[in-house]
């Protein structure tokens, strides 16, 4: 572009020294914090090494994504998906490595389900012989694969999948057939345009027993490894419809497909047969014991998607406190000076209110992640042995708490965005497109209101043994918490966690697990004693499943402070992180403040004092919040956000992507409705847009 | 990508069809839908639009099916070829300006012509002088000139008064100097700015002699009317891409000490004298905050339209999606229950429900009120007019129903915008997975009403406007606590100081008027105790900032469920609507009252309006009742907003249930994705092997 007048302008007033002011207000050691944090597999130092990688690519430049139609998303996509992969062979990283690629590349990339889904079925699920004809053609890329499940009638009931597999007993096949337009795949990520292969699940369907019947019957879903195009042409094969499902409200590189099967005909080995076979014989079906493995990965999986919620929630955070640092808004309204400056939007209570309990709730959700890894990481061993052990329990939990911090995430990062005002709405806030990719995470994996059932289902098991036999020794902390509940629930005082402006630290763990324990026995009640029906109790069950798992994270925030190396930060950094615990857990009690009372756990007279408790803590942490944002330590490349920029350069930047990289400034449109070309110049009577409608 | 084959074509959903289960729901309900629409729209709106949903479903420039694929430039390009036809439509079928935005409501998709249709012409027919209306309304009238509205900036949204961009009056050319002293001054967001608008609407700080006159309205020409280029050391162009709004071309402006004629000014209010250099103002502008008044009053009313298409959709939807069998089923009953029928589900959908007619009707009440107000106002206006300051908030409370109104459509606003935007995604979380897909046409249009948060004063900030007038109105009801009401603030909050001693008891579960006075108790509590800690204990204000959030969310709160109680009870819903009908509206009525009281149950509390064994109560039976009774007529009540589905542009709100039917044929028919076949080896550097027709051109 060409030099103007405008080169030269700077904000009104300087958003680097601004943040540099910030920083020198706090005495927080960032890196110390930041190693407390993040220093587990190497985070920090991983996270270098790629971010130093790849922002030197052009290819992995992000400013235009936003101007790119959804085809031209997706070719990006699967050219970054294409480089990533050279990239590692000619680095020599290991598979953490590439991982880091996909995180800090930040888009769903459509090699995403052949290195996680496909890869994982093929290894838990294929027999000896399957995995060493797959495995090294799917570590050579020679295919490329994905996983097919959900259908365009049926998501999270499994059970409810209409795609069938029949056993033909004469030419030792199976048939796999779309009797439905429901049947059809659908959502199934890689399979629209990218996938040579695809893992299908499907019905089981075999001959009857019995020498005088006939038909078929099912025998529950099982999982097929199937080639879906041609090798080389890269052609739908005979008798398979395939597809992409088209635009969603994120997840624009990645090509989420459809599939349906006509009759389609596959060999015996397609059937992944680790745990299950059919006869060639008889066709007799027989089930090699339980993919009992899983369950112990299954609680990684969550406490993995634990610890990634927390660092969208932080990059979200990020963006958000630094900008409205920078950010200026009104003069004081009790200030009597005209020279007066505006005033930093982070120092409105109505800003805080919004931003810093998150802030908070990054923390809270850090130490329940690492409590979950170290549990598994201990009872690794015996896991594998088929001894769950203290993981049972933590399993259980493990839907629930997936399920809240997914949602405090996702609805975090609105909250974040809605608090930068307009500027928020603007491509430049980099927390569009985070938004619209996250907000899928709530759904996929079963619904996160279906699944807390399963967190409630075992609450109430738990305490109908708990009534049963009150002192037993208890076997965990649930069983524990639930006896200490019956014992006291006669002559419960409900209690104050403030005093006197003090804050009870443990008054705070106090009410929270009683909350969790009162609602585990009104479930109890409505379920087992007055057999209330279960639809009529998904309500109340949501909200234990959601107590139970904040009374987890208050738990362990505050056990933290005793059990890890918290307490040894250097300067304010423990008391600070302290004020997070008690900002998270004043705020969530405030916000449910009747479930609260009406469970006994706090008296309601003492609910008034929190607003004035929750203010004072917010004015504790208002000075080290950017410091407190910059231990996250979320690159600027990650970020990918003008306002959250760690230099302040807010109003440069925003100023230099519309003016300087924004395609629609290089288009001279003509404004006048009488004439019809759009273009100007182009004379084609808006011919042009009227194709591509 | 191979035609269909014949196999795909003829296969069918599984299970009973959309068509049957929607048929079945509107089976179980006799709510007659044409009544009730009659009721919500009246018949000459709803004439109206089949009229004008006629003529655009005959133009291809306004099919949709590409919308969901199409690119930035592709959007805004196809924007401007709509906003063109439809100009042309308009002199064509000589539509009204109520026919001409009844067709803007249909495309429902931000267009380039947005703000000159409506702040552009409103600026200068409320500011300009005749002259001024004679210069530039006439050609603005005839699209000649094609204007905007250009006032925030990209260092400032809300507070108008921080403006940076300077109108300099220079007395020897007798002409302003429009200048951008900082980055931070350029004007930002401006709608209609980016690359449509040759004028614009400049408010900027008025300097003469330098001293500083604060903001004012400047009409400035940007663009040439020829080249459509930026005149000479103007800078002007598109902002980029946004979470929505992708139609429109909001739009950056810098000035490089441009110099405008004195007749820029817009002078009806204020001008600057050319001979003697001197400011000088005449009347004051008061009535821009009617204006004011009447556009937030607008956005209470659309709020309830704007979140009914999400909940028309998510309702229809979970009335066809089934998903597990129910638990307690006995063995025998087979097949899936339809998720409506989840109280998980319904918890979420059928307060939204209510929620939807709550907003409808507050917002036609607070139209009422200001048309009321204007015809008084209209009455009085030469010897009151003068008296008042600069701000709202100044205006005399207590005494005013004008002050009143303005308080309250404030607050209305931020409430009733909340509710819609996050209603929207609570709407499109509740269809699960497929919520997620843009063929569920809930995600663009949440995207697309975002910014209604934040604009027209943000949500936030303006709860402190009804904050202060709350505090004035208690001031004056304290310091003579026996004089009489005058206006329904002053009657709550004289009500409470007056059984302040004695408490209250009100019977919210069996007596919807107790409803009615436990929310109006609970908002005069809130306004004392916000008024002791500022008056009393001379809080600082910033303190106070999320207290006067709660009073102004418990304030407006009260505010619908009182108008939607009285919509109710007036003759004028109940004559035209069956006896068993206005029940279920009351129904509505009370699950939207006793969810939002549950949901706020502790302030209820607090403030003494009920007992914590009513809330409990209202949560575990009062609520639950009412969301069984309601349960059936759930799709015929969605059905009554009379939603085209043109309008709704959706696969899971299709009024036939035809749901997974259009879900296929979008993804598969109009997907250009699918005409391009991939090498999907990373060996191999080649993206696209082959590629059907025009998809997109490269662009990296």
């Amino acid at each position: 572009m060409m030099p103007d007048f405008t080169d030269h302008l700077k904000p009104r007033y300087d958003g680097t020294a601004t943040l540099q002011a910030e920083r020198a207000g706090s005495n927080i050691d960032v890196d110390e914090l930041a190693h407390h944090l993040l220093s587990r597999d190497g985070f920090l130092e991983r996270q270098k090494k790629v971010v130093d990688v790849l922002s030197r690519d052009p290819l992995f430049k992000k400013d235009q994504q936003m101007n790119l139609s959804r085809p031209e998303r997706y070719h990006l996509g699967l050219a970054r998906a294409k480089a990533i992969q050279r990239i590692v062979r000619r680095e020599g990283w290991s598979h953490e490595d590439y991982k880091m690629c996909e995180y800090v590349n930040d888009e769903m990339s459509p090699y995403h389900l052949h290195m996680t889904m496909f890869v994982t079925t093929v290894r838990e699920q294929g027999s000896k012989e399957q995995q060493a004809y797959w495995m090294p053609k799917i570590l050579n890329y020679d295919i490329i694969g994905c996983y097919a499940q959900t259908e365009l009638g049926h998501g999270s009931n499994v059970r409810g999948l209409e795609t069938t597999a029949k056993w033909d007993p004469v030419k030792k096949e199976f048939e796999i057939h779309s009797p439905y337009l429901t049947a059809s795949k659908w959502w199934n990520g890689a399979m629209g345009r990218t996938a040579t292969h695809a893992i299908v699940v499907a019905q089981l369907l075999l001959p009857k027993k019995g020498a005088d019947s006939e038909g078929y019957e099912s025998h529950g879903v099982q999982t097929f490894i199937i080639q879906i195009r041609d090798a080389k042409t890269h052609q739908p094969l005979d008798g398979i419809v395939v597809g992409d499902i088209g635009p969603k409200y994120g997840y624009a590189p990645m090509d989420n497909g459809y599939m349906l099967f006509d009759h389609h005909r596959v060999p015996k080995l397609a059937m992944l047969s680790r745990y299950a076979e059919v006869s060639d014989e008889t066709g007799a079906f027989t089930r090699l014991g339980h993919p009992a493995v899983v369950y112990g990965s299954l609680t990684f999986v969550r406490g993995q998607i634990i610890m990634h919620a927390r660092l969208v929630l932080a990059r979200a955070v990020t963006v958000a406190v630094r900008y409205c640092t920078i950010r200026r808004q009104f003069r004081d309204r009790d200030s009597k000076s005209d020279q007066d400056e505006e005033m930093k939007v982070l120092d409105y209570p109505t800003v805080q209110i919004r931003i810093l309990p998150l802030l908070a709730t990054t923390f809270a959700l850090h130490y329940t992640g690492e409590l979950m890894y170290n549990m598994y990481n201990k009872s690794r061993e015996t896991i594998e042995k088929g001894d769950f052990g203290p993981l049972a329990e933590l399993h259980s939990a493990s839907s629930g708490l997936k399920s809240l911090c997914t949602m405090l995430a996702a609805d975090g990062i609105e909250t974040c965005r809605r608090a930068m005002g307009g500027h928020g709405f603007g491509g430049g806030s980099g927390l569009v497109g985070i938004n619209a990719d996250y907000l899928s995470k709530p759904t996929v994996e079963g619904d996160n209101w279906m699944i807390t059932q399963q967190v409630a289902a075992h609450l109430i098991k738990k305490m109908t043994e708990a009534v049963k036999d009150p002192s037993a020794p208890p076997k965990d902390p649930t069983t524990e918490l639930f006896q200490f509940y019956l014992k006291n629930r006669k002559h419960r005082i409900p209690q104050s966690v403030v005093h006197n402006s003090q804050i009870d630290d443990k008054a705070i763990v106090d009410v929270f697990q009683w909350r969790a324990a009162d609602l585990s026995y009104r479930a109890y009640q409505a379920r087992v004693v007055e057999k209330k029906p279960w639809t009529k109790l998904m309500i109340q069950l949501h909200a234990l499943s959601r107590a139970y798992s904040e009374q987890i994270l208050v738990t362990t925030f505050y056990n933290s402070f005793s059990t890890t190396t918290t307490s040894t930060l250097s300067g304010p950094t423990p008391s600070v992180l302290k004020t997070c615990f008690r900002l998270y857990a004043l705020y969530t009690l405030d916000t449910f403040a009747s479930s609260f009372t009406l469970t006994n756990a706090v008296s309601p007279d003492s609910i008034p004092a929190l607003s004035d408790a929750i203010l004072d803590l917010m004015t504790e942490l208002r000075p080290h919040a950017v410091k407190l944002v910059d231990s996250w330590s979320i690159p600027d490349f990650l970020l990918d956000s003008a306002l959250g920029r760690s230099d302040g350069k807010v109003y440069e930047e925003l100023y230099d992507l519309a003016h300087r990289r924004n395609p629609l400034n290089r288009v001279t449109f003509n404004p006048y409705w009488r004439d019809e070309e759009i273009v100007l110049g182009s004379g084609d009577g808006g011919r042009g847009i009227l194709a591509k409608l | 990508m191979a035609p269909t084959p014949d196999w795909v074509k003829q296969l069918q959903p599984s299970g009973p069809q959309g068509h049957e289960l929607l048929a079945a729901e509107r089976a179980c309900s006799q709510i007659p839908v044409e009544k009730l629409s009659e009721l919500i729209h009246t018949k000459e709106v709803l004439d109206r639009k089949q009229r004008v949903l006629n003529i655009l479903k005959s133009e291809k420039v306004f099919d949709k099916s590409q919308n969901y694929f199409a690119g930035r430039i592709d959007r805004f390009e196809a924007a401007l070829a709509r906003a063109k036809k439809l100009t042309n439509l308009r002199i064509k079928h000589g539509w009204t300006l109520d026919e001409y935005r009844t067709a803007n409501e249909l495309i429902s998709e931000p267009g380039p012509y947005g703000l000159h249709d409506s702040m552009f012409l409103v600026t200068i027919d409320g500011q300009g002088t005749e002259e001024q209306k004679e210069k530039f309304l006439t050609k603005a009238e005839k699209y000649e000139i094609i204007g905007c509205y250009a006032q925030t900036e990209l260092g400032h949204g809300s507070n108008v008064r921080g403006l940076e961009t300077t109108a300099t009056w220079d007395s020897a050319s007798k002409s302003f100097i429009m200048h951008s002293p900082h980055l931070t001054a350029s004007k930002w967001w401006i709608g209609s700015l980016g690359k449509t608008a040759n004028f614009a609407a400049v408010m900027a700080q008025l300097i003469i002699d330098g001293k500083s006159y604060g903001p004012h309205p400047f009409i400035v020409q940007i663009r040439d009317l020829k080249t459509h280029e930026a005149l000479e050391g103007v800078h002007v162009g598109d902002i980029g891409p946004k979470f929505g709004y992708n139609t429109m071309d909001n739009g950056f402006l810098l000035f490089n000490k441009v110099k405008i004629p004195h007749h820029s000014m817009l002078a009806r209010f204020s001008r600057v004298d050319p001979q003697t250099n001197k400011y000088i103002r005449q009347g004051s502008p008061s009535l821009v905050y009617g204006t004011l008044t009447w556009v937030r009053s607008t956005i209470v009313m659309q709020a309830g339209s704007v979140l009914a298409r999400g909940v028309t959709i998510a309702t229809r939807y979970a009335a066809i999606r089934r998903q597990f069998q129910d638990r307690d089923a006995p063995e025998w009953e087979k097949g899936e229950n339809a998720v409506l029928n989840y109280t998980m589900v319904q918890i979420r959908l059928l307060p939204l429900l209510a929620a939807t007619f709550a907003l409808h009707f507050t917002g036609k009440a607070m139209m009422n009120l200001y048309q009321e107000n204007q015809k008084k106002m209209n009455a009085a206006n030469a010897n009151t007019e003068s008296k008042r300051g600069p701000g709202p908030e100044e205006l005399g409370a207590g005494s005013d129903s004008l002050a009143d109104l303005h308080a309250t459509s404030c607050g209305l606003k931020a409430l009733s915008s909340t509710i819609a935007a996050e209603g929207l995604e609570v709407c499109r979380r509740a269809c699960g997975g497929h919520g997620y897909s843009s063929f569920s046409g809930i995600g663009s249009w949440y995207a697309d009403y975002l910014p209604t948060t934040t604009w027209e004063g943000d949500n936030y900030m303006l709860t402190q406007q009804v904050a202060r007038y709350l505090l004035k109105s208690a001031r004056t009801v304290i310091s003579n606590p026996s004089a009489a009401a005058t206006n329904d603030t002053t009657a709550i909050l004289s009500n409470y100081l007056k059984r302040s001693e004695i408490g209250c008891a009100f019977d919210v579960l069996s007596n919807d008027t107790d409803i009615v006075q436990a929310f109006a108790w609970r908002t005069a509590f809130l306004t004392f105790e916000a008024s002791k800690h500022r008056d009393e204990q001379k809080k600082p204000w910033n303190d106070l900032l999320v207290d006067f959030y709660r009073l102004s969310r418990a304030h407006s709160q009260y505010m619908v469920v009182k108008n939607f109680h009285e919509a109710l009870e007036s003759r004028e819903v109940s004559s035209q609507i069956d006896t068993p009908t206005l029940g279920i509206l009351r129904k509505l009525y009370r699950l939207f009252a006793l969810h939002t009281l549950e949901q706020e149950g502790s302030e209820f509390y607090a403030s003494g309006a009920v007992t914590v064994k009513q809330i409990s109560l209202a949560r575990t039976n009062a609520v639950m009742k009412l969301l069984k009774e309601i349960r059936p007529h759930a799709v015929r009540l969605v059905d009554s907003w009379a939603f085209d589905d043109w309008v709704l542009d959706s696969s899971l709100g299709r009024e036939d249930g035809k749901v997974y039917e259009d879900m296929f044929y979008r993804a598969s028919e109009l997907n250009p994705l699918n005409r391009i076949t991939v090498d999907p080896y990373p060996t191999s550097s080649v993206l696209f092997k082959k590629v059907e027709g025009e998809v997109g051109r490269s662009k990296l």
